[in-house]
């Protein structure tokens, strides 16, 4: 076969799936697929395997160090986390890393914002790869199936978040506690330190953000040094702590204030998991 | 389809058509033209007493004026329930379909048989087969006497079928929407003609989603049929086709949404309903509606 770039790049690849035990990895995750390979949501565990290659590139990049995976327990589980970064690193780093080092191996299904859906190409790689779209009742059908959720309840005010408010929590919704509790499902925090510094935001620019339809148009302060260059993610190191997992009883409709409370649990129990995180870090690219 | 398996089983069949059927087949006692919102169709109910009544033409067809499409579905759906009651039907069966519900970038999957159409939001040419749909249900709870079952199948495609989808699929050169590639269900013509005579010869009521298989994506389930696929932008796509119908009926334009967003029924309680299962896979179902056989 002719050495084109695109042979070269797909022979690349098939390398690192297999040295990275991606290939291994993904054949041993309890998918339920049909006879063309998908599940109903749109994974297909064999293209997933090129796209967790490519995200091996970036897993590689950010160098994480990963503590208390073993925190993760069997059967269904939320995996809680804080966001960061503008763009999605820290759900891709936290995915691979449960792929990766996971005993055994988990693919956490990330809960993706909603106009993913209506992204070209996006939606598709996404969908392959796992991701679903951020709704209660996939969610419930997930977990019922004993699936590993990754939801962000910060949702898009937590990875929009300018350097001012850089790993302090945005406000959570109540969603997920109450899924957890209809679901019988334990909450495990996971505090993600290195993605504010990834691609760092100055401001929200809000009138691009409507003119483009996103969420937010982050400006990062070296925007006007190097162009768009300034969006690509900086050699950070990322740390990621999976807690202790956090169980909750009670109904799951019960009043918002009782929820409330509920759900403060676990941003105090996830702000301290930051705070002693960014304490014990010498240096964001260490 | 239906009749004939129907008349296997030892049920008299009787059709009744708003357009002109041509060779009726053999296993038909009588074949009637009427519309359903004029009076024949009460001659029909007299004469012949039916024991059960499959209502199954719903007119989807967009070339219909909305007018007509509304006496038909709307009214004269409505008189043929009232009728079945009225002449003593043991059971009734109502076709619907699951473009109801509407493909749409927040659909989870799946959609159950409780949650809220989304279809007309976008497209109001469908309102017709909304309340078509509507009615049925709020008629089922308010009859209880006649036992009813409102089907919404997903995609029906097979050889022998001519609606929109499997017109599509038959094409030479499909055009997609460039980027897009929903999961998407089929149900193969064996497996929604089994599903009908389970419906019509069970005992539950109310309403079900009806799916095939499994869902898989709409390029894979165009990849089955050979065709050359030309990926087109999606707002040019939904330009032509609202362009189109007005000189054409080919192709509804809300149908370029189920080629961009999941549209993932389940039919879950009509499998647990009637022991029902479909036979047919994803594959068979497609290469079948292209080949003819």
């Amino acid at each position: 076969m002719e050495e084109t770039p695109a042979v070269m790049i797909g022979k690349a690849l098939r390398t690192v799936i297999q040295r990275g035990n991606i290939a291994k990895a993904v054949d041993s995750l309890p998918v339920e697929i049909n006879e063309l390979g998908y599940d109903p949501w749109g994974l297909h565990p064999d293209r997933a395997k090129l796209y967790f290659a490519l995200a091996s590139l970036f897993y590689r990049y950010f160098r994480p160090v990963v503590h208390g995976i073993e925190n993760i327990p069997d059967g269904r589980v939320l995996l809680v986390g804080n966001h960061s970064g503008q763009l999605p690193f820290d759900g891709l780093v936290v995915t691979m890393a449960c792929l990766l080092t996971g005993t055994p191996p988990r693919l956490p299904r990330p809960m993706v914002e909603r106009w993913f859906a209506v992204l070209p190409y996006i939606n598709i790689v996404f969908s392959r790869a796992g991701a679903v779209l951020g709704d209660p009742i996939n969610c419930r059908n997930l977990l019922e199936a004993e699936n590993a959720i990754l939801v962000f309840p910060e949702g898009v005010k937590g990875s929009g978040k300018t350097w001012k408010h850089r790993y302090q929590l945005a406000p959570f919704g109540r969603g997920f506690m109450r899924l957890a509790l209809q679901t019988n499902t334990p909450i495990v925090p996971v505090a993600i330190i290195g993605g504010e510094e990834s691609i760092i935001s100055v401001y929200d620019f809000k009138p691009l953000a409507r003119l483009l339809k996103t969420p937010y148009a982050p400006i990062p302060p070296h925007l006007f040094l190097v162009g768009p260059l300034a969006f690509w993610p900086l050699p950070v190191r990322f740390h990621i702590y999976f807690g202790k997992p956090m169980t909750f009883t009670g109904p799951f409709d019960d009043e918002d204030e009782v929820i409330d409370r509920k759900v403060e649990e676990v941003t105090d129990r996830l702000q301290a998991m930051i705070d002693a995180g960014r304490a014990k870090r010498r240096s964001v690219f260490r | 389809m239906v009749g004939a398996s129907l008349a296997e089983d030892g049920f008299r069949i009787v059709g009744v058509d708003y357009r002109k059927v041509e060779h009726p087949p053999d296993y038909v006692e009588a074949v009637y033209r009427a519309n359903y919102n004029k009076t024949l169709i009460e001659d029909i109910f007299r004469r012949h007493r039916p024991t059960h009544v499959l209502h199954l033409g719903r007119v989807g067809n967009l070339k219909e004026q909305i007018g007509k499409r509304f006496d038909l579905n709307v009214l004269g759906s409505r008189k043929v329930m009232d009728l079945s009651l009225k002449y003593g039907a043991g059971r009734l069966v109502v076709l619907s379909t699951f473009h109801i519900y509407g493909a749409h970038p927040r659909n989870h999957i799946p959609i159950y048989e409780d949650e809220p159409l989304r279809a007309g939001t976008e497209f109001p040419q469908i309102a017709d087969a909304i309340q078509f749909d509507n009615q049925a249900l709020t008629w089922l709870h308010r009859h209880r006497a006649l036992p009813t079952v409102l089907l919404r199948p997903c995609h029906v495609v097979g050889p022998h079928i001519n609606n929109t989808i499997s017109r599509f699929l038959r094409l030479p050169v499909i055009p997609v929407p460039m980027g897009f590639s929903p999961m998407t269900q089929f149900i193969h013509e064996r497996d929604i003609v089994a599903a009908i005579v389970g419906a019509t010869k069970g005992e539950a009521s109310g309403v079900f989603n009806v799916a095939g298989q499994s869902p898989i994506p709409w390029l894979e389930a165009v990849a089955l049929t050979g065709a050359r696929v030309v990926p087109v932008p999606s707002s040019l796509g939904a330009l032509a086709l609202r362009a189109s119908t007005r000189v054409s009926s080919a192709f509804p334009p809300y149908m370029i949404n189920f080629f961009k967003f999941p549209c993932v029924i389940s039919d879950v309680a009509f499998r647990e309903a009637f022991s029902w299962r479909p036979r047919v896979t994803d594959r068979e179902a497609i290469v079948s509606t292209v080949r003819g056989y």
